[in-house]
């Protein structure tokens, strides 16, 4: 074998990985800081609109506050429809070069994340919105009959359980980001794939590269979803309780 | 409003209700006195549980007015809630919080609502849990629990609030039968403290014993109002002896049983 004059598709993998190391290594970042911080935002613009969609329009609030409960959802509603009914290459396109026609200086990363953000944000809605309708009913009536508001019944009880039911999707959602980052290419963000492009396309070895790239996504998606799903398993698992004997005389 | 209404802690007025077409409660008019232990009694779909989550304004009615200590419960949000808090509710299906522990189910409302210390919350919880002999349970979790244990904690965590009054919606209808007097022996003890209480059961007996005054409905009427021992014995309504026939005749049928030994 020599790597130093690589002459076999195993020998120009090596060779690439080991030129390109430091680049790569810079791709993967990128990558997972971009997945990393665009789902966190989308989680939360995701369960805000989750959660919009799940407020009820009283007849008795006034009308101010009606019109804009409204206005607001059909915001919600029509941004949920129009980011899972495009593909994220587009959106990435739109955005980046939309803000540069509009004179808003932007780098391809921030834009990058922006485009993440806003599509984790429409998919988690929907996700959110699931997660709150799985819950049942009686919970809600059950805080409401001790005079807790909406809004507080939302936070305290509703959320907490539609978050358990959520859990498995966000952890999808981010593995598919993770991913997914490969087409912000287009608007030249740095990340993975960018650098596999560049790296074969000096040597005009694309397979070998992409090759390497894709060892690298599928190792570092295989050991995070390990490392959910055993952290899952642990959140499942309810302790028995202790009974607090304290309080036992003169109890049945 | 007359002043009939001024001296009573809920009445309602001309109360109707429908879902659709369908009228389920209609021009329901009674008053409740602080103290009274009112048991309403009735087939299904004659609309009690309906009146009972209207008065809690889980339903919003067609028509009529609901007063609380004499003023007019709004239709405003605050309002509503505020009233929920001095009215307690008990459901058929327990609906306590599924991702807390007891203890944090009879404390929250107390501190979220009722913006009480987390002390004064904490002993009002154990204080309820005890009286319904639920206190050891303060570390399980509703998913721990048989259904008769759920629905003890539930109406500690109602008595939690310190309510005017207390609903209960069929509290024992989902229970089996071994846990059912459990439950019903929380409820008569209830009963005797002088807590007002509006119930909606299918247990005749309980109903004949326990309650100060009894209400039998029919397709979203009230049909008769009259102390248990009138209702039950002497009913006026051919309706109502219909309805209690069955429960006279197997009452009649055990005491028969037991004078021949």
């Amino acid at each position: 074998m020599n790597f130093t004059d690589p002459s076999n598709i195993l020998e120009w993998i090596v060779y690439l990985a080991n030129e390109y190391k430091f680049m790569f290594l810079e791709g993967l970042w990128t990558t997972l800081y971009i997945a990393v911080i665009g789902t966190f935002f989308g989680f939360i613009l995701g369960y805000l609109v989750g959660m919009v969609q799940d407020i009820k329009i009283n007849k008795q609030d006034n009308i101010v506050k009606r019109i804009v409960m409204r206005v607001v959802k059909i915001v919600c509603v029509v941004y949920v429809e129009i980011f899972r009914g495009t593909p994220m290459i587009v959106q990435g396109m739109i955005v980046y070069y939309g803000m540069l026609q509009a004179d808003i200086k932007i780098s391809p990363a921030l834009a990058g994340i922006l485009v993440v953000v806003l599509n984790t944000g429409a998919y988690m809605a929907e996700t959110v919105r699931g997660g709150i309708n799985s819950v049942d009913k009686g919970q809600k009536e059950g805080a409401w009959s001790l005079g807790m508001s909406p809004m507080l019944t939302m936070f305290r009880v509703v959320l907490p359980q539609a978050f358990k039911n959520v859990v498995p999707e966000m952890v999808n959602t981010f593995l598919t980001n993770l991913k997914m980052t490969s087409v912000l290419n287009v608007i030249g963000v740095s990340e993975l794939f960018l650098v596999a492009k560049t790296a074969g396309g000096t040597y005009y070895k694309y397979f070998e590269a992409y090759l390497v790239i894709a060892v690298i996504y599928f190792v570092i998606c295989f050991v995070l979803n390990r490392l959910f799903l055993l952290l899952e398993k642990k959140l499942a698992k309810k302790k028995a309780y202790t009974l607090a004997v304290e309080y036992m005389e003169g109890t049945a | 409003m007359s002043e009939k209404t001024a001296a009573k802690v809920i009445s309602i007025e001309n109360l109707s209700k429908s879902f659709g077409d369908h009228q389920v409660l209609r021009k329901i008019d009674f008053a409740v006195a602080k103290g009274e232990v009112i048991c309403i009694v009735g087939s299904s779909g004659s609309g009690k549980s309906t009146l009972l989550r209207c008065i809690n304004k889980l339903e919003q009615q067609t028509d009529g007015k609901i007063y609380f200590n004499g003023k007019e419960v709004e239709e405003k949000q605050r309002e509503i809630n505020e009233y929920r808090s001095r009215v307690g509710m008990v459901f058929q299906s327990f609906n306590l919080f599924e991702n807390m522990t007891v203890l944090k189910n009879c404390m929250l409302a107390v501190t979220t609502v009722l913006h009480e210390s987390k002390k004064e919350a904490f002993e009002r919880a154990i204080k309820n849990l005890k009286s319904v002999g639920m206190a050891p349970y303060i570390n399980a979790y509703p998913s721990q629990l048989s259904g008769g244990q759920k629905q003890r904690v539930a109406i500690a965590r109602a008595l939690c609030m310190n309510p005017e009054v207390l609903l209960f919606d069929e509290p024992t209808s989902a229970l089996d039968p071994e846990m059912v007097g459990d439950v019903l022996n929380v409820m008569k003890e209830l009963a005797h403290t002088g807590l007002t209480m509006i119930i909606v059961t299918h247990e005749m007996a309980f109903a004949r014993d326990v309650s100060t005054r009894t209400i039998f409905m029919d397709r979203g009427y009230i049909v008769e109002d009259a102390p248990p021992h009138e209702l039950f014995y002497s009913p006026k309504n051919p309706r109502t002896r219909e309805f209690l026939s069955r429960f006279l005749k197997d009452q009649t049928e055990k005491t028969e049983a037991v004078a021949n030994g």
